[in-house]
């Protein structure tokens, strides 16, 4: 590759993400950032009782709180009566918030590692010390390698998460890696290559929703999960899961279907409404493309066919089909998290879009909704070009791709054996990037930054993730708590926690868009600090060092110079929130008084419906048949492809959420524990299967995958499928800096195969078969 | 001023069990940690429970805030005693932890609070009414499955609910006049 189409990738790159155009405001001395958080508060008196609004972190939905101060101390998190995307609530974790800053387990001084990775041996530094650390390793391994892209970093989304990414942009690397392949990224390709773009679902003003791999009751989404509910009188709500989690409270009627036959069910109810003529002629004529060969292709995919592939009665299907369309259109697919199923799920959430297409339940009420925003300012910075820097490494083909890949999946024609088809570019695909890591394949990746983000327990096969570790030379982990990859790394930097810091404006999109920031509730305890000061003084420290920047040009230096260092790093996080709404008058006085900004408290329906309107795909039209898949040499239509069952005596190992724990970073809250109700996980495993085969309540039996076992209790359950089992993530863990949760209960990391998705790069986690062994 | 008369009406069938309202008791109230430390909770009371045929159901409670409190009635000290507006408290420097209150209710709504060395249970958030809040677990709720209000105002929420649903009370037979009320599923 020419290093003129590396610099050209690069500035597309850095297009992503946060920028500057300052406005001219006070050029604050350096060390006046520490406590750019508190300062604002000292006219105030730290005793006495106040109710500060603010934003919640412990998920992602952001919900709008009210904090009750008594005397510096946290006494409640209150919900915000006027944050009306969460309907006014906070759920257990939110409240239990109010505890993290007091968590005795929290990261309180940076720590340098002194013995062996893991080993659990730090020595205490200065914030100065751990810079020059830091720093230093950096800029040795940069320069060892004449390569920047060898420093990754890996992240999760995050109202700071911005800052991270301006790190990386300074340090000129190319390898960020995000969350989305590890959650959603099939299912935002799936949707986007039918509507191009990723909807909301609009359940306040539905009838009929229909959810399928998402478990609203339990992996609380706001404003969906309340709206179920609210609902729940009126509205029909289908459930389709192999397991009876607390959202079959919500249903009138349960599906366990056979896991892998999703999309059979979802192209048998469109065949159905198809050769019945109860799709939306009109919409469908006006806004789609490619009705005639969707007609024809699903002409094969009957409910009796379906009913052997799903288990799901052929009766059922026909009621599904119809009373969907007769919805319509307040009817919806639910497009839900948990996307990462199996490797087709692409196709499976196309096969979904389709359906609500054929049935005009698009940008209507009650219908899918393509997501409105609040704009907001903010600042274009110019990183430098860097001679050094590489294109990422889990991009363009990847001659390993069949090493995670499913045998099935390995031959299918439309499925690309050479490389992720859609690859973001900021996100990457967590299981290629681990694997091109591990391979060193197309060079060395040695150096790693983590924000947020949990690798050691949040990535399919944990074993992989140690050996990545272990191959790195320098790894840098900054966390409010003793993450498991923390515990792996070489120095650990401590965060303030949300409920101690100013974080920028961010704008929630959605069916009513939202805005919402963060300013501080408390003063930050301890030797803390966030992301943006991490950033800012990291920026400053390495421009201090000459010989990090001689594969740069000296304009391109200077306009870094001009635009990051003295326009992002010299004003404080408030002053660039107050920009980014200064369009809207009296918005920043709005967030910090009432916690909330909006222009509208109402959808807005059908924008796209308009004369004009162009949805973002190669025909401007809704692509039932996707051109541009066929030009890659995918499948333009979805089509099913039949996955291995378990053989006798194995399950399949599925994954799932539970309402006190978002994803592996609550578990060691002891009120979240206490309330998820005991002190350890427990693996499901239907009652009759576990009778058979002597297995009771309690006993400790091994899960056992081809890349690893745990000892876990047995939970003998009439809420799951003979042929599935499964426990809750985020048990088992590795750090002892965890201490509710080391070693405690099973991780599912240990034992989930890393498959993928390989046109979304998705992890696929429902790939895994085990067996069980009462020991 | 007329008298009040607090009461909650739940309609339990939006409850997905999210424990919102037990974390924000324990957060409001400093209720200790540990699960036999509780002054509400949420209870599955699944009916159908054969694989396939399922139907979860959850039944948040608390106490029920007796019209005819038979913990009151037990109490040697008068520790337990009904306010003016018909919510049942306890007198914590009264309470001699003799347990007669815990034996007499019907829904195990007491527990010992060894922290404060007394007997603790739900006060309908009796501090924050007298600064025009409503109890915590009602304003946390996300599907707002409790609503609170007077039930001596025909205009209150909870009285128009009351008068538009069918409802019950739990164990109608000990003659407690429940003032928690449940919406018939």
């Amino acid at each position: 590759m020419s290093l003129l189409k590396t610099k050209v990738s690069r500035r597309k790159f850095l297009g992503l993400t946060s920028g500057a155009l300052a406005s001219t405001l006070v050029m604050s001395n350096f060390g006046v950032l520490k406590k750019v958080g508190a300062s604002e508060e000292k006219g105030n008196s730290k005793y006495g009782r106040k109710f500060v609004p603010s934003t919640c972190a412990i998920c992602v939905n952001k919900c709008g709180f009210i904090a009750e101060v008594d005397n510096g101390v946290i006494r409640k998190i209150n919900p915000n009566p006027k944050f009306f995307k969460s309907r006014a609530m906070i759920c257990a974790r939110g409240n239990a918030g109010a505890k993290v800053p007091y968590d005795p387990d929290r990261l309180k001084k940076p720590l340098i590692r002194v013995g062996k990775r893991g080993e659990g041996k730090w020595k205490e530094v200065s914030w100065e010390e751990a810079y020059d650390y830091i720093v230093d390793n950096v800029v040795k391994l940069v320069r060892k390698y004449k390569n920047r892209s060898t420093i990754a970093f890996a992240s999760t989304e995050g109202f700071q998460e911005e800052y991270f990414i301006d790190l990386a942009n300074i340090i000129g690397t190319t390898n960020t890696v995000r969350h989305p392949t590890l959650c959603l990224a099939s299912n935002i390709q799936g949707y986007s290559s039918v509507f191009g773009t990723f909807p909301d679902a609009d359940i306040a003003n539905a009838e009929f929703v229909i959810i399928a791999g998402s478990n609203r009751a339990e992996a609380i989404v706001t404003p969906d999960t309340i709206d179920m509910a609210k609902n729940h009188r009126k509205q029909t709500l289908i459930y389709i899961d192999p397991r009876a989690t607390k959202t079959t409270a919500l249903a009138d009627k349960w599906y366990p279907i056979k896991p892998g036959t999703d999309l059979a069910l979802v192209l048998a109810m469109i065949h159905v409404i198809i050769k019945e003529n109860l799709y939306d002629k009109e919409f469908v004529e006006k806004y789609t493309y490619g009705f005639d060969k969707l007609a024809e292709h699903v002409k094969q995919y009957t409910p009796e066919w379906a009913e052997k592939e799903t288990e799901i009665p052929a009766s059922e299907i026909y009621w599904l089909a119809r009373e969907f369309a007769k919805h319509a259109p307040r009817s919806i697919w639910y497009p839900g998290r948990r996307s990462s199923f199996y490797a087709n799920d692409v196709y499976y959430r196309r096969a979904c879009a389709i359906l609500n297409a054929i049935c005009g339940a698009w940008d209507r009420p009650g219908g899918l909704i393509p997501k409105s925003k609040i704009p907001l300012r903010k600042y274009e910075i110019e990183f430098p070009i860097f001679d050094w820097t590489r294109d990422r490494i889990d991009a363009g083909k990847v001659p390993f791709l069949g090493d995670v890949l499913p045998e099935e999946d390995k031959t299918d024609a439309g499925l690309p054996t050479d490389s992720c088809q859609y690859l973001s570019e900021k996100d990457g695909s967590w299981i290629l990037f681990r694997e091109a890591i591990l391979k060193g394949v197309p060079y060395p990746v040695k150096g790693l930054f983590v924000y947020k983000q949990n690798p050691v327990e949040s990535v399919p096969n944990r074993k992989k993730t140690l050996q990545m570790l272990e191959q790195m030379e320098f790894i840098c982990t900054i966390d409010v708590a003793m993450s498991d990859t923390a515990w792996y790394s070489d120095v650990v930097l401590p965060e303030s926690t949300y409920l101690e810091r100013w974080d920028p404006v961010h704008s929630l999109n959605g069916v009513v868009p939202i805005a919402v920031m963060r300013q501080p509730v408390i003063e930050p305890l301890f030797d803390t600090k966030s992301m943006f000061e991490i950033m800012c003084n990291l920026a400053h420290k390495f421009m201090e060092r000459k010989d990090f920047w001689e594969d740069t040009s000296e304009e391109d230096l200077e306009m870094f110079k001009e635009t990051c260092l003295k326009r992002l790093t010299k004003n404080p996080v408030k002053d660039f929130a107050k920009y980014q709404v200064s369009k809207y008058p009296g918005a920043f006085e709005q967030l910090l008084k009432e916690g909330v900004f909006y222009l509208s408290d109402k959808p807005k329906y059908g924008k796209t419906l308009k004369d004009g309107f162009r949805f973002k795909t190669r025909t401007g039209k809704i692509e039932l048949y996707n051109v541009k898949y066929e030009e890659k040499g995918l499948h333009p239509l979805p089509v099913y492809t039949r996955h291995t069952d378990p053989k006798p005596g194995q399950f399949r190992f599925v994954v799932g959420r539970h309402g006190q724990f978002t994803h592996a970073s609550t578990q060691n809250n002891p009120w979240l524990l206490e309330a998820y109700g005991d002190k350890e996980n427990a693996v499901w495993i239907n009652a009759k299967v576990a009778a058979k085969m002597g297995i009771k309540a309690g006993d400790k039996v091994k899960v056992k995958s081809p890349v690893g076992e745990q000892i876990v209790k047995a939970l003998p359950t009439e809420y799951i499928r003979p042929d599935v089992v499964f426990y809750v993530h985020g048990f088992g863990r590795l750090s002892k800096g965890l201490s509710n949760i080391y070693r405690v209960g099973a991780s599912d990391a240990e034992i989930i195969v890393d498959y993928m998705e390989s046109i979304s790069g998705n992890a696929a986690m429902h790939e895994t078969f085990v067996t069980i062994e009462k020991i | 001023m007329s008298k009040k008369k607090w009461a909650i009406v739940l309609d339990d069938s939006k409850c997905i069990d999210c424990k919102a309202c037990t974390v924000a008791c324990k957060m409001e109230n400093h209720v200790p940690l540990g699960m036999y430390f509780y002054r509400n909770w949420v209870a599955e009371r699944t009916k159908e429970s054969e694989f396939p045929m399922i139907k979860r159901m959850f039944r948040p409670s608390q106490c029920q805030q007796c019209e005819n409190p038979p913990c009151v009635h037990v109490c040697p000290t008068r520790a337990s005693y009904q306010t003016e507006d018909g919510v049942v408290l306890v007198d914590h420097e009264k309470c001699i932890l003799c347990k007669y209150c815990m034996t007499a209710c019907p829904y195990d709504a007491r527990y010992v609070n060894e922290e404060i060395e007394a007997i603790d249970k739900c006060t309908f958030c009796y501090h924050r009414l007298a600064e025009g809040r409503i109890p915590a677990c009602v304003e946390t709720c996300p599907p707002k499955v409790r609503v609170f209000g007077d039930l001596n105002d025909p205009d209150s929420e909870v009285s128009k609910l009351v008068k538009m649903h069918d409802t019950e009370v739990l164990k109608p037979e000990k003659g407690t006049k429940p003032k928690l009320i449940y919406i018939k599923r």
